[in-house]
């Protein structure tokens, strides 16, 4: 027990006030305020061991305070080398009191494994190196990391700061033993119990934090830890708070602001002209991160000075999380799409959505009854709209008791989807998981009897409040139980269902209305498999040790049940609230309870772009706002940017005016409809850039440094975005104004951007101003790029599956373009066996070319070629001749001499197939 | 623009307006017109056409789709002849219906008409009435405020005698105190004079000290009685009203009360503002006189005969006049009332006439609702509470060409959070009155279904029914 007490001490000294940080946290109050002027951490080098990927080492804390070295705690070192530039580390206690939590679902499986090799051992550091020649470079005392990248750039630096601490576990000393009384005494307030307005916590592991430190040398800025609704470049925490990270159902969430909202991403990049690298931080505790730019002109020089030599390009971070293991994977770049690809490498990609999902939805709270929903339907085909799914809020069920139907309103679930289904349309009904406590109620009465429902502090069912009233959570942290929750979605157990029945996991923070922070207690209990020897303590986890995960729990047992449905051939579509690293696994993700201010129509952009950046390309928010009512310019503007946000959904509160499309004036309705055919155009566009993504990770919506690095304007614009590599999107966000500032990227590269709406091109010119009425929001098409187009806009994107496609070329200073496209049913797994398109489009002077990248792949479209235009013609060709098979066939052209656009008329090429265009001149 | 006849329906947009492509899905603004042999021919969007749906009843729109639409015009029409009948008939019945309740309003409008112009006699004549009794007190004011005149001036003589006297009888008070001091009576007091005399020993210690000296008497030897009168005596009453060696002088008395007197009649003042305020609001009554200043001639005063005679048939004149006035009012309301009803739209030919004010209720599981027409909407807790208002009538609010096919009820309750509840009444043609059902499809606005002969408009409903559609 003694070097307990003197590592109390030793954290004693290094107590001192600071920062108020908000009344929310002890540890982090507690970890900010541990500044050592030196790391007590040390490699031991003699237990180094190098094996395969990994070296193995002894870490351990030393006093060095007195002359007498004194070994405080050991702790057991695992790096790993992994594939694409990434190292992974791995610190823990050496022999811990009990385990101490891993996270268990951001990793898409284990990680690949590089190659580990030790290059020198020497003056007390060890250099290692993966294959392709990363290096890491370890100093032994105090224990630093860092990072090399090929260019021989230190990219990441760990523990310059001396900010690595983990807290060891510790029994809880009996206040009546009279002989230890004064190591009781210090003890500091709150290690085994802390209040939190009338909420008290347990705490019975008492404190088991850990922090880290990181620093990225030559950035200029970082990125990531969603979900904020801070701008998308991270701004220095020294005055305030922390950026924080833990689900919480926030109501009414303010803007700018560092504070907690419903997702918890744990992923940083930091971006600079020379290289860019980022760190995953894999723990699913709560977590503060501190962040200092000594670029940002709120930091004081004497502290550039002291860290960085007065060297400004340089970003700080530190992360603290209240439990758990460090445990950190390093990624070394060293470009921005590198660094995005080498995060979903761990932590996966989206898998391809159903094709509807990426087209419109219509939600509100509530649509009342079956026939509420039938004259919505019928609203949009009276009103020659495009829709592909109607939504329904917690009032459909029989009493917010999920996996039931209101016998009232809604008694015949079947024949209202059928009416969807008939155009095309699909319906997403909600499913949250919390259960009502109500007698006969079967779930309640399942998860009761066999014990699926998470306990509390006393082991007991925890009851919370939410919708239904009193409530218990199931743990989805015990398969049984996880399994339970799977398969009340099979049909069988939820009738009214079908395949084009989907769902959206809300509330899966979890959300708990009478519970500290409107979630669920810290020192509540999950399930941990029994161990022998594990009692007490150590025979379950706290929801602290999972918190963040938790939603990710809900939506991975959501998706496996809707999955089974039909023995696995269709596509499941989750809406999921809560996030977590692994969340694009399985779900689409909106930012929550926003409000129809402009503010938030603001914010949906960079926060989307954050969550893109953290894997979840497929972000939306409410559009028009959840709170409150968007008039009609708002709502106009709201439509016409969610028209090139990946996920598109009309929100509103059950207490908001109505508002579908139609309830607006005439022309209100004409520039909504327009908006929504702007979607529907684009949406086999959408479609490919999803399908790509599961092949190379990257981000489906991208903030221009991402593929301008090199270009420092673009690190911190945050307001425009573009669309892959090819659309780059300004939507107005301000109340009426005439014209927008715009930023117009790669003129090192004489890039051409082409106005979508008038096929004008643009030569990259940095800012300039945008002109624009109440019809129009600034897109462009980068020149060098092919984007296909269905102009047919029908009433469903099921019923535009054949239909034609227009290609729009717009060519670059060499006469050049490229572009993809991707083709399959629409809504099964078949493409995973070879049935689908994938083909690329290229254009050269000579012609057109349309072959297939997948040769093995096909799928019998009928879709065709019925238009194709080229922008920035500058000489003509005179004929023009489609060959597909053995065909022949002579196109007509027309040529529109103000703007230099080629249209080829009617080639009719077939999908199908490959085909070829060849110009005369 | 010209385009090549080959161009026409080759699946292919030329152009903008959609005009060559009346038979394909190519372009967006497009119109496909379905014949429907047997049934009613029907346009559809362009983009119908084609898409796996079978819109058109003949199957036409999808001539060259995945799917095969059957033919059910002949079906479709028959229904639709059965249905176009039903209704017809059904209007036939409710116009007969709708006659009557036309007859009773343009009666009970013709009453109100004729009331009306009784009203407006009436009126003219309590006009007359109240202009003479106008006539008839101003005169009879002016005699009394005659009379009053002398009775005013004597009063006032009376308060200036009062004064004076109250004044020579302050200075005997110090003359008499003068004496008291003036111990040697050589009409000056000295120092020693002074300190003999309790009235100055302020402190009560016993004893006239310096300090009192000075306070009464500054730094002077000796006072003799003029400054005695116009100096000291003032200080000397003041310090005998605190010992209570004098009391307080009629005078002081009269004050406060007086004061208070003020304060209220400005309050009463302002109540009297606030009520012509929200007279005026309501633009009911023109208060051009002051009936608060006619109250204040004094009733207490004793006049002679003469004066006391013109004095009460000033009042009763007054008392007349009020009340000429007040049957105008009663009669001008009377008018509004019923203009307001004539006014009132009730219906093309007013055969919601008889319906005004007339109510239904609506069941069901939770509430009661209560429909009172051209008065107001509400509904009632089953399981208790009282009733919430769900709109007061607004308007008739029906497409322009179907205006009354429609009312609206706004302005309820304010929903928590919201606006205020606001009802539509969707008014379908029926044998009986009768209220079919209460929705509440968004929140705080209420959708009722009507029924009423009323609506059995056969005129305005019969074309669309009419067999030309049914080829």
């Amino acid at each position: 027990m003694t070097f307990q007490v003197i590592f109390l001490e030793a954290l004693k000294l290094t107590f001192c006030q600071h920062e108020d940080v908000g009344a929310f946290c002890g540890f982090c109050k507690r970890l900010r305020s541990f500044k050592p002027e030196k790391s007590q951490y040390t490699l031991n080098l003699d237990t180094v061991i190098v094996h395969g990927n990994v070296l193995s080492a002894e870490v351990t804390t030393v006093d060095t305070t007195e002359e007498k070295r004194t070994t405080l705690w050991h702790y057991a070192l695992k790096l790993s080398a992994l594939k694409d530039a990434t190292f992974r580390i791995e610190l823990d206690e050496a022999d811990p009191l009990y385990p101490r939590y891993r996270s268990q679902l951001a990793l898409n499986g284990e990680p690949k494994p590089d190659g580990l090799k030790l290059i020198s051992n020497e003056n007390g550091k060890l250099t290692l190196s993966n294959i392709q020649g990363h290096k890491v470079i370890i100093t032994a005392e105090p224990l630093k990391f860092e990072f090399v990248n090929l260019a021989g750039d230190t990219v990441v630096v760990i523990n310059d700061n001396h900010q690595l601490l983990i807290e060891p576990l510790r029994v809880r000393k009996e206040k009546l033993d009279d002989e230890d009384s004064n190591v009781v005494e210090v003890e500091e307030e709150g290690t085994w119990g802390e209040n939190f307005k009338s909420h008290h916590d347990s705490k019975k592991r008492g404190n088991e934090a850990v922090s880290m430190d990181f620093s990225f040398p030559e950035a200029d800025q970082v990125y990531g830890i969603p979900e904020h609704t801070d701008k998308l470049a991270l701004r220095t925490t020294t005055s305030g708070d922390p950026y924080r990270l833990y689900n919480l159902d926030v109501f009414e969430y303010e803007l700018d602001s560092r504070m907690a909202l419903y997702g918890a991403v744990p992923v940083m990049y930091a971006h600079g002209a020379k290289h860019s690298a980022g760190i995953f931080w894999h723990n699913s505790a709560e977590t503060w991160v501190d962040v200092i730019n000594y670029a940002d002109s709120t930091v004081v020089s004497s502290l550039v000075n002291l860290v960085t030599g007065g060297q400004k390009k340089r970003v700080d971070a530190r992360f603290m999380s209240e439990a758990n293991v460090i445990d950190v994977f390093v990624f070394l770049g060293d470009k921005p799409n590198d660094v995005l690809r080498q995060y979903t490498a761990i932590t996966g990609t989206a898998p391809l959505p159903p094709k509807f999902s990426l087209a419109y939805h219509q939600c509100r709270w509530n649509y009342v009854d079956e026939a509420d929903v039938r004259s919505v339907n019928e609203g949009f085909d009276t009103h020659d709209l495009p829709a592909d799914v109607l939504w329904l809020d917690i009032e459909y069920t029989n009493g917010k008791k999920y996996f039931t139907w209101d016998p009232v309103k809604f008694p015949t679930p079947h024949d209202m989807v059928a009416n969807l289904t008939a155009k095309g349309r699909k319906m997403v009904i909600i499913i949250d998981p919390h259960i009502k406590r109500e007698a006969g109620y079967f779930v309640h009465e399942d998860c009761t009897d066999k014990g699926y429902y998470v306990k509390d502090k006393d082991g007991k069912d925890y009851e919370g409040w939410c919708w239904p009233g009193s409530s218990s959570y199931i743990d989805f942290l015990d398969p049984v139980s996880s399994q339970y929750y799977s398969d009340r979605y099979l049909y069988e157990n939820f009738p009214g269902t079908s395949k084009d029945v989907h769902f959206w996991n809300d509330m899966n923070e979890p959300s708990v209305f009478n519970g500290p922070e409107i979630t669920m207690p810290k020192d509540c209990q999950h399930y941990k498999p029994p161990q022998d020897g594990h009692e007490g303590v150590s025979s379950y986890w706290e929801h602290r040790h999972i918190h963040n995960e938790y939603g990710l729990f809900v939506i991975r047992a959501s998706h496996s049940g809707i999955l089974k449905r039909d023995e696995g051939k269709y596509r499941p579509f989750i809406l999921t609230r809560a996030v977590f690293a692994g969340t694009q696994r399985y779900a689409a993700v909106w930012t929550g309870d926003n409000v129809a201010e402009w503010g938030f129509l603001a914010v949906s952009v960079p926060m989307c772009l954050s969550l893109a950046a953290a894997g979840v390309s497929f972000c939306g928010s409410d559009v028009g706002g959840f709170f409150k009512y968007p008039e009609a310019e708002l709502m106009t503007r709201w439509y016409q940017a969610a028209a090139y946000q990946a996920f598109m959904r009309a929100h509103s509160h059950i207490e908001t005016k109505r508002r579908e499309p139609w309830l607006y004036d005439a022309s209100t309705l004409a520039l909504l409809r327009d908006a929504l055919r702007k979607r529907y155009a684009l949406l086999d566009f959408w479609y490919t850039l999803f399908y790509e993504h599961t092949l190379d990770g990257l981000p489906v919506t991208r903030a221009l440094y991402q593929e301008y690095p090199n270009e420092e304007e673009t690190f911190t614009i945050d307001d425009q975005y573009l669309i892959g590599d090819k659309l780059l999107v300004r939507p107005v966000v301000e109340p009426g104004v005439t014209s927008v500032k715009v930023y117009l990227p790669g003129a090192a590269n004489n890039v051409l951007w082409y106005d979508v709406d008038s096929y004008v091109a643009l030569p990259a010119r940095g800012y300039f101003t945008q002109d624009v009425t109440i019809a129009k929001i600034p897109v462009y098409q980068r020149g060098g790029s092919i984007v296909p187009r269905k102009e047919r806009v029908r009433r469903s994107s099921a019923l535009m599956a054949d239909d034609p496609y227009t290609l729009v070329v717009a060519l670059d200073t060499d006469n050049k373009a490229h572009g993809t496209l991707y083709i399959d049913d629409g809504e099964t797994y078949e493409y995973l066996n070879n049935k689908h398109i994938y083909a690329r489009i290229d254009y050269e002077p000579s012609g057109i070319t349309y072959s297939f990248i997948d040769d093995k792949a096909h799928y019998p479209t009928r879709s065709w070629v019925e238009r194709i235009v080229i922008a920035g013609i500058k000489t003509p060709p005179k004929t023009a001749k489609l060959i597909q098979g053995d065909k022949q066939t002579a196109l007509q052209m027309t040529l529109h001499k103000g703007n230099d656009v080629l249209v080829v008329r009617k080639p009719g090429a077939k999908m199908a197939q490959e085909w070829r265009i060849t110009f005369s001149y | 623009m010209t385009i090549p006849f080959s161009y026409v329906n080759d699946d292919y947009c030329d152009c903008f307006d959609g005009s060559d492509e009346p038979g394909t899905s190519a372009c967006l603004n497009g119109v496909f017109h379905c014949t429907n042999a047997g049934h009613r021919p029907h346009n559809i969007p362009s983009s119908r056409v084609n898409d796996g749906v079978c819109d058109c009843c003949d199957g036409t729109d999808e001539y060259a789709s995945t799917v095969t639409c059957s033919n059910t015009c002949e079906e479709l029409g028959k229904e639709a002849r059965a249905e176009a009948q039903r209704i017809a008939d059904l209007y036939k019945a409710g116009s007969h219906l709708r006659l009557e309740l036309i007859e009773k309003g343009n009666s009970i409008r013709n009453e109100m008409a004729e009331q009306l112009s009784q009203f407006e006699k009436d009126k003219a004549e309590a006009e007359k009435i109240k202009e003479e009794k106008e006539l008839l007190k101003n005169n009879l004011e002016a005699k009394e405020n005659d009379a009053l005149k002398v009775y005013r001036e004597a009063e006032q003589l009376e308060k200036q005698k009062k004064a004076e006297q109250e004044k020579q009888n302050s200075i005997k008070e110090a003359l008499e105190q003068f004496d008291i001091i003036d111990l040697d009576k050589d009409g000056l007091l000295t120092i020693d004079e002074i300190k003999a005399a309790n009235v100055f020993d302020r402190n009560k210690d016993g004893q006239v000290d310096e300090d009192e000296i000075t306070y009464f008497f500054g730094e002077r030897e000796s006072v003799d009685k003029n400054t005695f009168l116009e100096n000291t005596w003032s200080l000397v009453k003041l310090v005998m009203m605190e010992q209570g060696t004098v009391k307080p002088v009629s005078e002081a008395e009269d004050i406060e009360p007086a004061e208070e007197g003020e304060i209220e009649d400005s309050m009463g003042d302002q109540d009297n503002e606030d009520l012509e305020q929200e007279e005026d609001d309501q633009g009911d009554l023109d208060h051009a006189d002051h009936e608060p200043e006619d109250v204040a001639v004094q009733p207490s005063a004793v006049y002679d005969e003469e004066t006391q005679k013109l004095v009460d048939a000033a009042t009763e004149a007054r008392r007349e006049h009020t009340e000429a006035e007040h049957t105008v009012r009663e009669i001008e309301a009377n008018i509004r009332k019923i203009q307001q009803n004539l006014e009132k739209d009730y219906g093309l030919q007013h055969e919601y006439a008889t319906l005004d004010n007339q109510c239904w209720e609506y069941e069901d599981k939770e509430y009661i609702y209560k429909l009172c027409l051209f008065q107001k909407v509400t509904q009632k807790s089953k399981s208790g509470g009282g009733e919430v208002g769900l709109g007061n009538w607004g308007e008739w609010g029906g497409p322009s060409h179907n205006k009354y096919s429609v009312m609206k009820y706004t302005n309820g309750v304010a929903c928590w959070n919201g606006p205020s509840r606001i009802t539509t009444v969707n008014i379908g043609c029926g044998l009986e009155t009768k209220l079919l059902s209460v929705t509440e499809p968004y929140r705080c606005e209420y959708k009722m279904e009507f029924i009423t002969p009323a609506a059995c408009d056969d005129a305005s409903n019969a074309p669309q029914y009419s067999s030309h559609d049914e080829l």
